[in-house]
Protein backbone atom coordinates (compact mmCIF):
# COMPACT_ATOMS: atom_id res chain seq x y z
CA UNK A 1 0.00 0.00 0.00
CA UNK A 2 2.91 2.20 0.98
CA UNK A 3 4.54 1.58 -2.84
CA UNK A 4 1.68 2.04 -3.92
CA UNK A 5 1.41 5.90 -2.65
CA UNK A 6 4.84 5.92 -3.26
CA UNK A 7 4.45 5.22 -7.11
CA UNK A 8 1.03 7.54 -7.72
CA UNK A 9 2.68 10.13 -5.90
CA UNK A 10 5.88 9.60 -8.22
CA UNK A 11 3.69 9.50 -10.99
CA UNK A 12 1.94 12.67 -10.56
CA UNK A 13 5.21 14.44 -9.69
CA UNK A 14 7.01 13.29 -12.87
CA UNK A 15 4.08 13.77 -15.07
CA UNK A 16 3.12 17.06 -13.79
CA UNK A 17 7.34 18.43 -14.60
CA UNK A 18 6.82 17.13 -18.40
CA UNK A 19 3.70 19.21 -18.29
CA UNK A 20 5.17 22.06 -17.13
CA UNK A 21 8.72 21.28 -19.16
CA UNK A 22 6.33 21.15 -22.45
CA UNK A 23 4.43 24.56 -21.87
CA UNK A 24 8.08 25.85 -21.16
CA UNK A 25 9.00 24.42 -24.54
CA UNK A 26 6.03 25.77 -26.04
CA UNK A 27 6.36 29.33 -24.59
CA UNK A 28 10.11 29.50 -25.83
CA UNK A 29 9.05 28.75 -29.13
CA UNK A 30 6.33 31.39 -29.05
CA UNK A 31 8.88 34.00 -27.71
CA UNK A 32 12.19 33.60 -29.42
CA UNK A 33 10.84 31.28 -33.13
CA UNK A 34 7.92 33.32 -33.25
CA UNK A 35 5.28 30.97 -33.49
CA UNK A 36 1.63 31.14 -32.48
CA UNK A 37 0.82 30.41 -28.58
CA UNK A 38 -2.90 29.55 -30.48
CA UNK A 39 -1.39 26.82 -32.46
CA UNK A 40 0.26 25.11 -29.47
CA UNK A 41 -1.84 22.00 -28.27
CA UNK A 42 -1.40 18.76 -26.99
CA UNK A 43 -3.56 15.79 -28.29
CA UNK A 44 -5.25 13.45 -25.59
CA UNK A 45 -2.39 10.79 -27.13
CA UNK A 46 0.49 13.47 -25.99
CA UNK A 47 -1.28 13.16 -22.34
CA UNK A 48 -1.85 9.94 -22.41
CA UNK A 49 1.96 9.13 -22.94
CA UNK A 50 3.08 11.85 -20.33
CA UNK A 51 1.07 9.91 -17.92
CA UNK A 52 2.72 6.49 -18.68
CA UNK A 53 5.87 8.01 -18.90
CA UNK A 54 5.32 9.20 -15.46
CA UNK A 55 4.47 6.03 -14.23
CA UNK A 56 6.88 4.02 -16.00
CA UNK A 57 9.49 6.04 -14.53
CA UNK A 58 8.08 5.86 -11.07
CA UNK A 59 8.83 2.08 -11.26
CA UNK A 60 12.22 2.10 -10.76
CA UNK A 61 12.01 4.66 -8.47
CA UNK A 62 9.30 2.41 -6.02
CA UNK A 63 11.24 -0.51 -6.72
CA UNK A 64 15.53 0.25 -6.57
CA UNK A 65 14.96 3.30 -3.79
CA UNK A 66 12.43 2.25 -1.19
CA UNK A 67 13.88 -1.08 -0.30
CA UNK A 68 17.17 -0.67 -0.15
CA UNK A 69 19.46 1.35 2.42
CA UNK A 70 22.24 2.50 0.18
CA UNK A 71 25.44 3.96 1.86
CA UNK A 72 25.78 7.31 1.67
CA UNK A 73 28.75 6.79 -1.36
CA UNK A 74 26.76 3.58 -3.00
CA UNK A 75 23.97 6.20 -3.58
CA UNK A 76 26.04 8.39 -5.82
CA UNK A 77 26.48 5.61 -8.45
CA UNK A 78 22.37 4.52 -7.68
CA UNK A 79 21.53 8.16 -8.56
CA UNK A 80 23.75 8.21 -11.65
CA UNK A 81 22.30 5.13 -13.10
CA UNK A 82 18.72 6.01 -12.13
CA UNK A 83 19.27 8.98 -14.03
CA UNK A 84 20.14 7.14 -17.15
CA UNK A 85 17.90 4.49 -16.73
CA UNK A 86 15.33 6.83 -17.02
CA UNK A 87 16.42 8.68 -19.96
CA UNK A 88 16.69 5.74 -21.64
CA UNK A 89 12.78 5.35 -20.70
CA UNK A 90 11.92 8.74 -21.98
CA UNK A 91 13.87 8.18 -25.19
CA UNK A 92 12.03 5.24 -25.84
CA UNK A 93 8.53 6.57 -25.17
CA UNK A 94 9.75 9.77 -27.20
CA UNK A 95 10.07 7.32 -29.94
CA UNK A 96 7.57 5.33 -29.15
CA UNK A 97 5.04 8.71 -29.16
CA UNK A 98 6.46 10.73 -31.64
CA UNK A 99 7.83 13.14 -29.34
CA UNK A 100 10.65 14.05 -31.93
CA UNK A 101 11.14 12.97 -35.52
CA UNK A 102 14.21 15.14 -36.39
CA UNK A 103 17.59 15.50 -33.98
CA UNK A 104 16.77 19.16 -32.33
CA UNK A 105 13.23 17.86 -31.25
CA UNK A 106 15.54 14.94 -29.96
CA UNK A 107 17.76 18.01 -28.32
CA UNK A 108 14.99 19.15 -26.73
CA UNK A 109 13.53 16.37 -25.59
CA UNK A 110 16.24 15.60 -23.28
CA UNK A 111 17.24 18.96 -22.03
CA UNK A 112 13.60 18.50 -21.01
CA UNK A 113 14.35 15.69 -19.51
CA UNK A 114 17.13 16.66 -17.21
CA UNK A 115 15.35 19.50 -16.46
CA UNK A 116 12.22 17.99 -14.71
CA UNK A 117 15.12 15.19 -13.26
CA UNK A 118 16.45 17.85 -11.25
CA UNK A 119 13.27 19.44 -10.45
CA UNK A 120 11.65 15.93 -9.12
CA UNK A 121 15.12 15.51 -6.87
CA UNK A 122 14.93 19.26 -5.88
CA UNK A 123 11.38 19.02 -4.85
CA UNK A 124 12.31 15.67 -3.02
CA UNK A 125 14.98 17.61 -1.35
CA UNK A 126 12.61 20.28 -0.28
CA UNK A 127 10.14 17.80 1.48
CA UNK A 128 13.40 16.51 3.44
CA UNK A 129 14.09 19.25 5.13
CA UNK A 130 10.91 20.14 5.88
CA UNK A 131 10.24 16.64 7.18
CA UNK A 132 13.37 17.47 9.00
CA UNK A 133 12.11 20.49 10.43
CA UNK A 134 8.89 19.12 12.24
CA UNK A 135 10.54 16.05 13.58
CA UNK A 136 13.31 17.76 15.08
CA UNK A 137 10.77 20.45 16.25
CA UNK A 138 8.91 17.42 18.01
CA UNK A 139 11.86 15.84 19.40
CA UNK A 140 12.56 18.57 21.15
CA UNK A 141 9.43 18.34 22.72
CA UNK A 142 10.39 15.05 24.15
CA UNK A 143 13.72 15.15 24.80
CA UNK A 144 15.30 13.47 27.70
CA UNK A 145 18.79 15.36 28.73
CA UNK A 146 20.80 13.44 31.03
CA UNK B 1 -11.11 13.64 29.25
CA UNK B 2 -10.87 16.29 31.96
CA UNK B 3 -6.94 16.50 32.57
CA UNK B 4 -5.94 17.72 36.14
CA UNK B 5 -2.45 18.88 36.53
CA UNK B 6 -0.70 19.68 40.14
CA UNK B 7 2.52 20.91 40.88
CA UNK B 8 3.96 19.09 43.79
CA UNK B 9 7.51 19.75 45.91
CA UNK B 10 9.59 16.42 45.78
CA UNK B 11 9.81 13.74 43.24
CA UNK B 12 8.53 11.24 45.55
CA UNK B 13 5.28 13.00 45.09
CA UNK B 14 4.69 12.55 41.94
CA UNK B 15 2.14 10.24 40.37
CA UNK B 16 -0.03 9.65 37.70
CA UNK B 17 -4.00 8.74 38.22
CA UNK B 18 -6.02 8.04 34.58
CA UNK B 19 -9.59 7.63 35.59
CA UNK B 20 -11.73 6.11 32.15
CA UNK B 21 -14.51 3.86 31.55
CA UNK B 22 -11.98 1.62 29.03
CA UNK B 23 -8.53 1.12 28.54
CA UNK B 24 -8.47 2.40 24.83
CA UNK B 25 -4.61 2.18 22.91
CA UNK B 26 -4.40 5.92 24.00
CA UNK B 27 -4.68 5.30 27.54
CA UNK B 28 -2.44 2.37 27.09
CA UNK B 29 0.34 4.51 25.25
CA UNK B 30 -0.27 7.81 28.01
CA UNK B 31 0.32 4.56 30.55
CA UNK B 32 3.99 3.60 28.82
CA UNK B 33 5.20 7.18 28.49
CA UNK B 34 3.92 7.47 32.18
CA UNK B 35 5.80 4.28 33.24
CA UNK B 36 9.03 4.70 30.99
CA UNK B 37 10.86 6.11 33.48
CA UNK B 38 10.44 3.68 36.10
CA UNK B 39 11.20 0.77 34.14
CA UNK B 40 13.72 -1.29 34.39
CA UNK B 41 15.16 -4.61 33.02
CA UNK B 42 18.19 -6.87 33.63
CA UNK B 43 21.66 -6.32 31.72
CA UNK B 44 25.04 -7.91 32.38
CA UNK B 45 28.59 -6.53 31.94
CA UNK B 46 32.06 -8.27 32.71
CA UNK B 47 29.57 -10.93 34.58
CA UNK B 48 28.22 -8.99 36.63
CA UNK B 49 24.40 -7.70 36.37
CA UNK B 50 23.03 -4.69 36.54
CA UNK B 51 18.64 -3.29 36.57
CA UNK B 52 19.14 -0.03 34.13
CA UNK B 53 16.28 2.56 33.65
CA UNK B 54 15.04 2.19 29.90
CA UNK B 55 15.11 6.31 30.16
CA UNK B 56 18.99 5.76 30.11
CA UNK B 57 19.35 3.06 27.29
CA UNK B 58 20.38 5.36 24.03
CA UNK B 59 19.80 2.42 21.75
CA UNK B 60 20.11 -1.25 21.34
CA UNK B 61 21.42 -3.55 18.78
CA UNK B 62 20.95 -6.68 17.74
CA UNK B 63 24.23 -8.68 16.84
CA UNK B 64 24.81 -12.17 15.72
CA UNK B 65 21.51 -12.83 17.87
CA UNK B 66 23.34 -11.00 20.88
CA UNK B 67 21.44 -8.15 22.15
CA UNK B 68 23.45 -5.12 23.44
CA UNK B 69 22.12 -2.11 25.54
CA UNK B 70 24.27 1.12 24.93
CA UNK B 71 23.48 3.81 27.48
CA UNK B 72 25.73 6.91 28.49
CA UNK B 73 28.32 4.79 30.79
CA UNK B 74 29.04 1.84 28.00
CA UNK B 75 27.39 -1.19 26.56
CA UNK B 76 25.59 -4.10 28.47
CA UNK B 77 24.81 -7.72 27.26
CA UNK B 78 21.30 -8.50 27.90
CA UNK B 79 18.72 -11.89 27.28
CA UNK B 80 15.68 -10.43 25.78
CA UNK B 81 15.29 -10.30 22.29
CA UNK B 82 14.71 -7.37 20.47
CA UNK B 83 11.22 -7.82 19.44
CA UNK B 84 11.01 -8.63 23.23
CA UNK B 85 12.62 -5.12 24.30
CA UNK B 86 10.27 -3.65 21.62
CA UNK B 87 7.33 -4.87 23.47
CA UNK B 88 8.53 -4.25 27.30
CA UNK B 89 9.56 -0.66 26.70
CA UNK B 90 7.14 0.92 24.32
CA UNK B 91 6.72 5.12 24.49
CA UNK B 92 9.08 6.23 22.80
CA UNK B 93 11.54 3.47 21.79
CA UNK B 94 10.96 2.70 18.51
CA UNK B 95 12.33 0.30 16.02
CA UNK B 96 14.61 2.35 13.33
CA UNK B 97 15.92 -0.89 11.21
CA UNK B 98 15.84 -4.48 11.46
CA UNK B 99 18.23 -4.56 13.77
CA UNK B 100 18.26 -1.34 16.41
CA UNK B 101 15.92 0.28 18.59
CA UNK B 102 16.32 3.48 19.37
CA UNK B 103 14.81 5.45 22.41
CA UNK B 104 13.38 9.21 20.45
CA UNK B 105 14.15 10.55 23.89
CA UNK B 106 18.05 10.47 23.22
CA UNK B 107 17.81 12.31 20.04
CA UNK B 108 19.42 15.37 19.47
CA UNK B 109 18.03 15.83 15.98
CA UNK B 110 18.26 14.85 13.29
CA UNK B 111 19.11 15.06 9.19
CA UNK B 112 17.11 13.34 5.73
CA UNK B 113 19.49 11.81 3.22
CA UNK B 114 18.40 11.79 -0.61
CA UNK B 115 18.15 7.84 -0.14
CA UNK B 116 15.39 8.31 1.86
CA UNK B 117 16.95 7.07 5.30
CA UNK B 118 17.46 9.67 8.08
CA UNK B 119 20.44 9.66 9.97
CA UNK B 120 19.55 10.55 13.88
CA UNK B 121 22.61 12.12 15.87
CA UNK B 122 22.05 10.98 19.51
CA UNK B 123 23.12 12.91 23.15
CA UNK B 124 26.11 11.15 22.85
CA UNK B 125 27.32 12.16 19.32
CA UNK B 126 26.76 8.47 18.14
CA UNK B 127 24.77 9.05 14.57
CA UNK B 128 22.53 5.88 13.73
CA UNK B 129 20.03 5.34 11.12
CA UNK B 130 16.54 5.43 10.75
CA UNK B 131 15.99 3.06 7.60
CA UNK B 132 13.58 4.83 5.49
CA UNK B 133 11.19 1.73 6.18
CA UNK B 134 10.76 2.76 9.52
CA UNK B 135 10.54 6.81 8.99
CA UNK B 136 6.92 6.90 8.31
CA UNK B 137 6.39 4.42 12.53
CA UNK B 138 8.68 7.28 13.68
CA UNK B 139 7.06 10.05 12.30
CA UNK B 140 3.67 8.81 13.77
CA UNK B 141 5.18 8.50 17.15
CA UNK B 142 5.97 11.48 17.03
CA UNK B 143 2.57 13.04 16.10
CA UNK B 144 3.69 14.11 12.99
CA UNK B 145 2.86 11.03 10.50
Amino acid sequence: MNKLKIWLEQTMMISFAILVGIICEGVFYSIFMGDELSSFNLSWLQLLSIVLTGAVCSLPTVIWLTDLDIPKKKFILWQILHCIGLYVIVVLFGWLFKWYSHLDGFVVVSVIYFLVYVFVWVVSLWFHKRDDKKINKALNDIRDED
Amino acid sequence: MQVHLEKVSSKDEEQAVIKAVEITDEIRGAVELLEGDSKGFAVSKDGKTYIIKASAVYYIESVDKKTFVYTKQGCYDCKYRLYELEVMLGGYFMRCSKSMIINLQKVRNVKSQMSGRIDATLLNDEVVVISRGYVKDVKRRLGIG
